[in-house]
């Protein structure tokens, strides 16, 4: 790529102008009455027109409209404007649009600045008009004074591989590689197991279809592997990674292979959550399993043969403990080995232990099903009808509080009025019989749970048991060596973290990297299928052309101010994203920092630090924060609503 | 005319990541809750990017109060959190050696839903201004 296009942004002319003698527009949107039922609208434009280089300055009911737009472009071209100013509603939503009207007439879209008027100033100070209509006359000020200082800026442009690389080979990986080859793009699968299929491939009948997980696999993993545009590499990790948005070098291992890709997906899934030696039993006692393992108990393809038995024996009554691993709470769990909370719910196994409750309820009748859970989080599409069912089906529901978990202990062989017996076949009603044990009547189940059922308020119920399967949920895979070579983020429960959860969700936040599935958080198969989808489109219309455009928001170096100290060199956490060179000027050797600009983020961690202020996020330099703070604390005596 | 009063109102910087804490104050305004004019609230992609004396130029100049809100750990650039914090309380420490209030300066985390958060951080530094200035 042509680096010096990154460090020596196109410069317009400016017809000459200074920053004093720009022609700025400035326009104030009434947002349809949202801003101007507070902001006085009027009073905020001509605040603006009393400031310096306020050219044009206007108010509309609704900028964003295409006549609010095109009143833009007019001016451009009438006015000669060489700046604009819009102040409305957030940059979220039509910075981007104002910058394309921008470009539009002829402009370029960085000379364009958004103030916003509506959700930081009108809709959170309706009760306070005239502060909120000189809130907006500041802001707007501000505004105009970063205008000033604008610079146009080029979109950096280069070329880019049309391949991508997918790491993972789940669900959500292998739906994602799926859908990149459709689109015609090249895939390398990289799964470090030996086969394809993650967890779905252990699981027998899945919710809410009621599927068999490996057909619905077979079928997607058979189109993966008869695709000519994928190859699958299987035991294989990458090992390094180097290089940029449209232009990574992968090295897998152990093939000594070598991959250049244009984009990754990372789909490296989820872990079981191992419970702690004695949590409920686990480990103690034999009885006490995991959802997985109950899992592989009712798979006819599974080691019991579907059979429902523990200890050689068939199972009369089965515990279910919900939240075994996840909404961990301080001071009441015990931190796993990594010092770590779970505080986040794994959200699959409200419905997937509901649904093997109703599973083994209709293959076993004579089995009592007791599911003591915190909370039913039965959130999809589907989900809900699980507990109905269960319910109908006769599955007997307690509910306890987090600071009273259940307990699990060996039963004794005498027992005391209170308890349940649920020795007793369910009756026709599909309702169990519960009767306080009785001597006569000892029940043979090698553990009792104990619980304080708030549905019965607070009574304390002994529920016998001989399988106790507590309902582990997922914790985050341990992938530091990709986290380390692609400078993956990492939010705080240890799951990959995307650019912005509502905005952004497949987007990591260094260029070219998207994130697939239950790697990035808890999700069933559905919502893994649609990230990797999700994914794959994200991808590929990055790719597409096989060209990539960047953001021009990154930190050029100004060579006539930098002294080539390395500060910056030192500060930045990108590899390589900035570094010293040495070159030949005026017949003199110097050293000065030089941005790559496929790998700068535009974070400014080198800004603070560089001595001379050399270095600057272009679109964010500080000379331009500077003139916004003096702005906000200008005089506006003359303009400002004051309170009589 | 500005009768005093009004001028004198202490004003807030906000320096909010683009990431979460901008969309954070946005989500304020979208549940129309309410908090006091004196706030004005600029667009950052990374606080990290100023150095100690931008602050304190800021209090020359004649903000009463700067929020520093971030992403906190949740920051999508690596160590970049970190650098802030140890920064922030260098500037703490600078502020005490020029005799200004430490607690003028604060840095927090917000995320983009985290409206609480954010109602807390500008009522707490209000109240402070208000009461002492
Ligand atoms: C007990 C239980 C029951 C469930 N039941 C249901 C259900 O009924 N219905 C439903 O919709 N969902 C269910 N789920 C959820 C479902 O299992 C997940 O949504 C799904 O498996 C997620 O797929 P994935 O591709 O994101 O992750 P995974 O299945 O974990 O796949 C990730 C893959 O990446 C590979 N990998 C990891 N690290 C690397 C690396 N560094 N390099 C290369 N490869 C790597 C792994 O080997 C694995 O093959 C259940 C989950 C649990 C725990
Ligand atoms: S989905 Fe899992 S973690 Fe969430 S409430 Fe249900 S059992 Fe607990």
């Amino acid at each position: 790529m042509d680096k010096s296009q990154a460090q020596d942004p196109l410069r317009e002319a400016d017809n000459g102008a200074t920053a004093h003698t720009l022609r700025i527009g400035v326009y104030v949107c009434h947002c349809g009455g949202n801003i101007s039922d507070v902001v006085d609208v009027e009073r905020v434009v001509q605040a603006a027109s009393g400031l310096s280089n306020g050219v044009v300055t206007r108010h509309y009911p609704a900028m964003c409209s295409e006549t609010g737009q095109n009143l833009i472009i007019d001016d451009i071209s009438n006015e000669k404007l060489d700046r604009v100013v819009v102040a409305a509603c957030s940059p979220s939503l039509h910075e981007h649009t104002f910058r394309a009207a921008v470009a539009r007439a002829g402009k370029n879209a960085y000379l364009y600045e958004h103030v916003n008027i509506r959700e930081q100033v009108s809709w959170c100070g309706k009760s306070d008009p005239d502060g909120a209509t000189n809130k907006a006359i500041r802001l707007v000020g501000a505004g105009v004074a970063k205008a000033r200082l604008l610079r146009p800026l080029a979109p950096i442009s280069m070329d880019a591989k049309r391949h991508v690389t997918v790491v993972g080979g789940g669900v959500s990986g292998l739906r994602a590689a799926r859908d990149l080859a459709r689109i015609g793009l090249a895939v390398t699968l990289i799964e470090r197991s030996a086969s394809l299929g993650g967890h779905m491939a252990q699981w027998h009948l899945v919710y809410p279809t009621e599927d068999k997980a490996r057909d619905l696999l077979r079928e997607l993993v058979d189109e993966v592997i008869g695709d000519p545009n994928i190859t699958v590499h299987t035991r294989a990790e990458v090992i390094e990674a180097s290089g940029y948005v449209g232009n990574f070098l992968l090295r897998v291992e152990p093939e000594h292979i070598t991959v250049e890709t244009g984009a990754i997906v990372l789909a490296t899934g989820f872990d079981l959550y191992q419970p702690q030696e004695g949590e409920f039993g686990y480990g103690q006692y034999p009885e006490v399993i995991t959802l997985d393992q109950l899992e592989r108990m009712l798979d006819p393809e599974g080691p019991t043969s579907g059979r429902l038995e523990r200890n050689g024996r068939a199972v009369n009554n089965v515990c279910l403990i919900h939240c075994v691993g996840s909404r961990q709470i301080e001071g009441i769990h015990q931190p796993g080995p990594d010092g770590k909370l779970n505080e986040y719910c794994s959200r699959v196994c409200c419905t997937a232990t509901l649904r093997a409750a109703g599973e083994i309820r209709r293959r076993f009748p004579r089995t009592n099903v007791f599911e003591l859970y915190r909370d039913i989080r039965t959130y999809g599409r589907g989900h809900e009808e699980y507990y109905d069912e269960a319910s109908r089906l006769g599955v007997l529901f307690c509910r306890y509080e987090a600071d009273r978990p259940p307990v699990v202990s060996p039963a004794e062989p005498k027992k005391g009025p209170g308890l349940i017996c649920a020795k007793h076949p369910p009756g026709r009603s599909g309702k169990l019989n519960l009767v306080p044990f009785s001597a006569e009547e000892p029940d043979d189940s090698a553990l009792v749970v104990q619980v304080k059922d708030t549905l019965t308020f607070g009574e304390e119920l002994e529920i016998p048991a001989d399988l106790v399967v507590l309902v582990t949920g997922m914790v985050p895979r341990e992938i530091d060596t990709l986290v380390d070579q692609l400078k993956l983020s990492r939010s705080a429960d240890g799951f990959l973290q995307e650019v912005h959860p509502k905005l952004r969700p497949v987007e990591l936040a260094v260029n070219g990297l998207f994130v697939a599935g239950t790697c990035q958080a808890p999700m069933d198969i559905s919502e893994s299928c649609a990230a990797g989808s999700a994914a794959a489109a994200k991808a590929a219309a990055l790719l597409a052309s096989g060209r990539i455009e960047l953001d021009p928001f990154l930190a050029p170096v100004d060579l006539d101010v930098c002294r080539g100290e390395g500060k910056c060199v030192e500060a930045c956490q990108y590899q390589k994203a900035v570094t010293l060179v040495e070159v030949e000027r005026d017949g003199r050797k110097v050293r000065h920092a030089e941005v790559n600009s496929a790998l700068c983020n535009g974070c400014g961690m080198c800004t603070a630090v560089c001595p001379t202020g050399a270095i600057q996020v272009e679109g964010w330099r500080l000379d331009q924060f500077d003139a916004m703070v003096d702005a906000l604390v200008a005089d506006y005596a003359e303009t400002e609503v004051s309170h009589a | 005319m500005l009768p005093a009063d009004r001028a004198q109102v202490p004003k807030i910087l906000i320096l909010a990541t683009e990431a979460c804490a901008y969309p954070g104050a946005d989500n304020v305004g979208q549940i129309h809750a309410e908090y006091p004019a004196n706030t004005y609230v600029v667009r950052v992609p990374a606080p990290v990017m100023f150095s100690e004396p931008f602050y304190l130029h800021c209090f020359e100049k004649g903000i009463a109060g700067i929020i520093v809100m971030s992403c906190g750990h949740e920051c999508p650039y690596p160590g970049a959190y970190d650098t802030l914090a140890t920064r922030i309380s260098r500037v703490h420490e600078l502020m005490g050696e020029r005799g200004i209030q430490t607690n003028r300066l604060r840095l927090c985390a917000v995320c983009t839903v985290c409206s609480k958060a954010f109602l807390k951080e500008v009522h707490q530094m209000h109240e402070l201004l208000t009461s002492t200035v």
